[in-house]
């Protein structure tokens, strides 16, 4: 073992800011999903409503999104940034105790107190932006003191080398800063009110919106993650990443070619046609650069395919990868403007989010989990049998989404796009609505079984970090916990 | 365990870097068809580039060289469209970069649905309502625009067939179009001239005038016109002169106006509160008396500026028919 591999031990690790974010992120995931199941029942049950105007489906929708998003994922990526950041660098986070400390309140404050005000009708109106202005500045005040605990910890490191997953990270942090400025710039009605008017209008103010959503899905479900599967994927494979030279080249191909996409979600709207080719074009160019980490995913783990029958951990990631190389084709075919003629405005964009959100982000994220809940306590996993159980759960609970998404939004884009022999519409809009019922149905029950996947694991990692069974091991290195693997 | 672990394939080494005790990385190429696929995709972008609308440049935009031809009308010097003798606008065809409204007005010049309709619009121009309903082709075709414009724009307060919503509350009430009792008057053009304009229908409220007793007596009276079971006769006999201050808008046998919109109170036809749904005598006199005291106010909105006068020509065709003779 050469020296610098193990320079530092784990009680050096600031591992207590990882915890707390860990536990939120399964506490938000766990409200977040609940919303999702019930919005989803909404549409297939609309006297779900019950008249409330706090859980009606347009306030609950943005709690559900955000929550999923931002709590969940935001929590999760804190969480699995400091610990990576920790652990490649070799050398404890950057800011001492009070610093991540504050960017662990000031997050999940804003994410509370945000979704707390969707739900009493306080909102920006910009998807997956709809915090108001003053939770926006929360936010940014929180994202500055991560950006400086994160980029500090690296300037610290006891390595000579950046490993490929702080890349990943790295340029996550930078583009969210810079997204969440440029589309939250808004003028307050009054310092006391949470209205505010957008800096921008028309159709510009709309382009903003969209270049900040796509690229919420490029940087912070995308490169973070992908981040995260840099590292753990390796970890739990217990092989090295199959190509340096290709994590170089779609990582740059990556970080420059999402900038350019946004345009896409406005086609066939008020957005000039050049605006829409210009990004339909950049976004056919994205696939092979996203399927660049997929084929790195993958293959790390050629070799070592045995372990895909043996370690549940395992499958969640080489799925994830598979969901990632899905939704990554998916995405480009459906930027296409004939594509999208069809596709836009159906539940066909709602599928396409889900294979990614759930199949993609959740998936690496849970496989993440289980690798890192027991090292961080100095545990084992409570139960191999429940992660099995929890991925067939999972899996079947995201396929029985996408596919009735899809059935629900083609069939709708078909319809809507019928003629009889008349030339006249064949369908009424309420005609497509009643259509999408039994696929609305078929959804919810897939995001049923999906939060009971979630479920299950924060039942399973309860256990493995409070359970009675607990079976304490001394707090050791990764090498020397590798060793007590049978 | 700087050596890099066995691999396989034996033929390529890790970078040498290592990471948290065996976080280390192969230098494998790039596979050669992820290469050739992103070429690939290189070459597609320069291509749809080339094709169409893109770049912006100075205060403007490559405009592509895929080009758009629609037919448009002939404009004077005054941007006024030229036309021949026999009054038909003069068309010509017009070439114009790829763009999205070129391509809708090509659309709608040329594809296969939208001539269709474009033929049978023609057909039933100069036909009447009678001639219309009366031949089954173009009465089908009637038929086949109602059902979705109908379908878009109507059902969500008349009901997709046309039913209406009767309930307790007449504030969640919208009229039934399936019967043949017009509130409003079943001709067609009145119900054209009702869709184009919309309706204000105002019954006021009588509750000042009518108190305790005299409130029921008057409902009493109201319900012996359709003759209601349960209703008390000499109740009713009382609230008679009571409805002297009906008879204004309703008439004096109570059979309604349609010109004013005032309902046929003789019929067992409820449009606003469901009379009918009330098992007791009581129900009923509670929902006629509520009415009396506190009025109606209903609005149907203009369509004039959401439909064409031919779509509303033709959505009449078919809501006649929804009610009957």
């Amino acid at each position: 073992m050469s020296a610098n591999t193990v320079a530092i031990t784990a009680e050096q690790y600031n591992y207590d800011i990882v915890k707390k974010f860990a536990i939120m992120a399964m506490v938000w995931g766990l409200l977040g999903m609940s919303a999702g199941v019930y919005i989803a029942s909404e549409l297939a049950w609309p006297f779900l409503n019950f008249d409330i105007a706090e859980i009606t489906f347009g306030r609950l929708r943005p709690v559900h999104t955000s929550l999923v998003i931002f709590g969940f994922g935001g929590s999760a990526l804190f969480a699995t940034s400091y610990y990576v950041v920790q652990r490649t660098c070799q050398t404890t986070l950057w800011g001492g105790k009070w610093l991540p400390e504050f960017t662990f309140w000031g997050w999940q404050l804003s994410v509370g107190i945000g979704v707390v005000l969707y739900m009493m009708g306080y909102t920006e109106s910009r998807e997956y932006a709809e915090f108001v202005w003053p939770v926006d500045l929360g936010i940014l005040v929180t994202w500055v003191a991560y950006a400086t605990v994160f980029y500090m910890t690296i300037k610290n490191r006891s390595q000579p080398h950046i490993y490929v997953a702080l890349w990943f990270y790295s340029a996550f942090i930078l583009a969210t800063a810079l997204l969440h400025i440029f589309n939250n710039l808004a003028v307050p009605v009054a310092w006391n009110s949470f209205d505010s008017y957008s800096l921008f209008g028309g159709v510009q103010d709309a382009m903003t919106q969209w270049w900040y959503g796509h690229n919420a899905v490029g940087f912070f479900l995308t490169a973070a993650f992908l981040g995260m599967m840099y590292y753990f994927l390796p970890k739990q494979a217990e092989r090295p990443i199959y190509s340096y030279r290709l994590s170089i080249v779609h990582f740059w191909a990556l970080t420059f070619l999402y900038m350019w996409v946004g345009g896409h979600h406005l086609l066939w709207t008020a957005l000039p046609d050049w605006v829409g080719s210009l990004a339909s074009a950049f976004s056919i160019l994205l696939l092979l650069p996203s399927w660049g980490g997929m084929i790195n995913g993958i293959m790390t783990l050629s070799g070592a395919w045995e372990k895909l029958r043996s370690d549940p951990i395992m499958l969640f990631m080489i799925t994830a990868m598979a969901f990632y190389g899905m939704s990554t084709f998916e995405g480009p075919m459906m930027s296409l403007k004939s594509v999208n003629a069809l596709s836009h405005y159906t539940d066909w964009t709602i599928g396409h989010v889900h294979s990614g959100a759930l199949g993609w982000v959740a998936m690496i994220t849970i496989g993440s989990f289980y690798h890192m809940v027991p090292r961080l306590w100095g545990t084992k996993l409570y139960s191999t049998k429940l992660v099995f159980t929890h991925f067939w759960i999972a899996t079947i609970g995201i396929v029985l989404y996408i596919v009735s998404m899809w059935v629900s939004g083609i069939g709708q884009g078909l319809m809507l796009r019928a003629f009889d022999q008349y030339g006249n519409l064949a369908y009424t809009f309420v005609e497509t609505v009643t259509f999408m019922h039994i696929p609305y149905v078929v959804r919810a029950l897939g995001g049923a079984m999906f939060l009971s996947g979630m479920v299950l694991m924060a039942y399973n990692l309860y256990m493995t970090v409070w359970g009675t069974r607990r079976e304490v091991m001394p707090v050791a290195d990764q090498s020397a916990l590798a060793a007590t693997r049978t | 365990m700087s050596q890099s672990p066995e691999n396989k394939k034996g033929q390529v080494e890790t970078t040498g870097h290592v990471w948290d005790g065996d976080l280390r990385e192969y230098n494998n190429p790039l596979p050669r068809w992820w290469l050739w696929g992103f070429y690939g995709t290189i070459i597609f972008a320069i291509v749809y580039w080339i094709l169409y609308p893109a770049w912006p440049y100075a205060d403007t935009y490559t405009k592509g060289v895929a080009t758009v031809s629609f037919q448009t009308p002939v404009l004077d010097k005054e941007g006024q469209p030229v036309k021949a003798a026999d009054g038909t606008v003069e068309m010509h065809t017009k070439t114009e970069h790829w763009n999205s409204r070129a391509l809708f007005y090509q659309e709608m010049q040329t594809s296969p649905s939208a001539l269709a309709q474009q033929e049978w619009l023609a057909k039933v121009k100069d036909m009447s309502f009678e001639q219309i309903a009366a031949n089954p082709d173009t009465l089908n075709f009637a038929n086949s625009m109602g059902h979705a414009l109908f379908g878009d724009h109507c059902a969500a307060c008349h009901g997709t067939g046309g039913q209406g919503v009767l309930s307790m509350n007449p504030e969640a009430s919208y009229p039934n179009l399936t019967d043949n009792a017009w509130i409003h008057g079943g001709d067609y053009t009145k119900i054209v001239q009702d869709m184009t304009n919309g309706i204000q229908g105002n019954m006021p409220a009588f509750g000042a005038l009518f108190k305790g007793e005299k409130l029921t007596d008057l409902a009493q009276y109201v319900l012996s016109l359709s003759h209601q079971p349960g209703v008390n006769e000499e109740a009713a006999n009382r609230g008679k002169a009571s409805f002297a201050t009906c008879a204004g808008c309703h008439g004096a046998n109570g059979t309604g106006n349609q010109m004013i919109g005032a309902p046929n109170l003789t019929d067992k036809i409820w449009d606003f509160v469901d009379v009918t749904g009330a098992p007791t005598i009581e129900g009923k006199l509670k929902l006629v008396e509520g009415v009396i005291d506190h009025g109606l106010q209903h609005q149907m909105p203009k369509f004039s500026d959401r439909l064409t006068p031919e779509q509303i020509r033709l959505l009449a065709v078919y809501v006649r028919q929804l009610g009957g003779t």
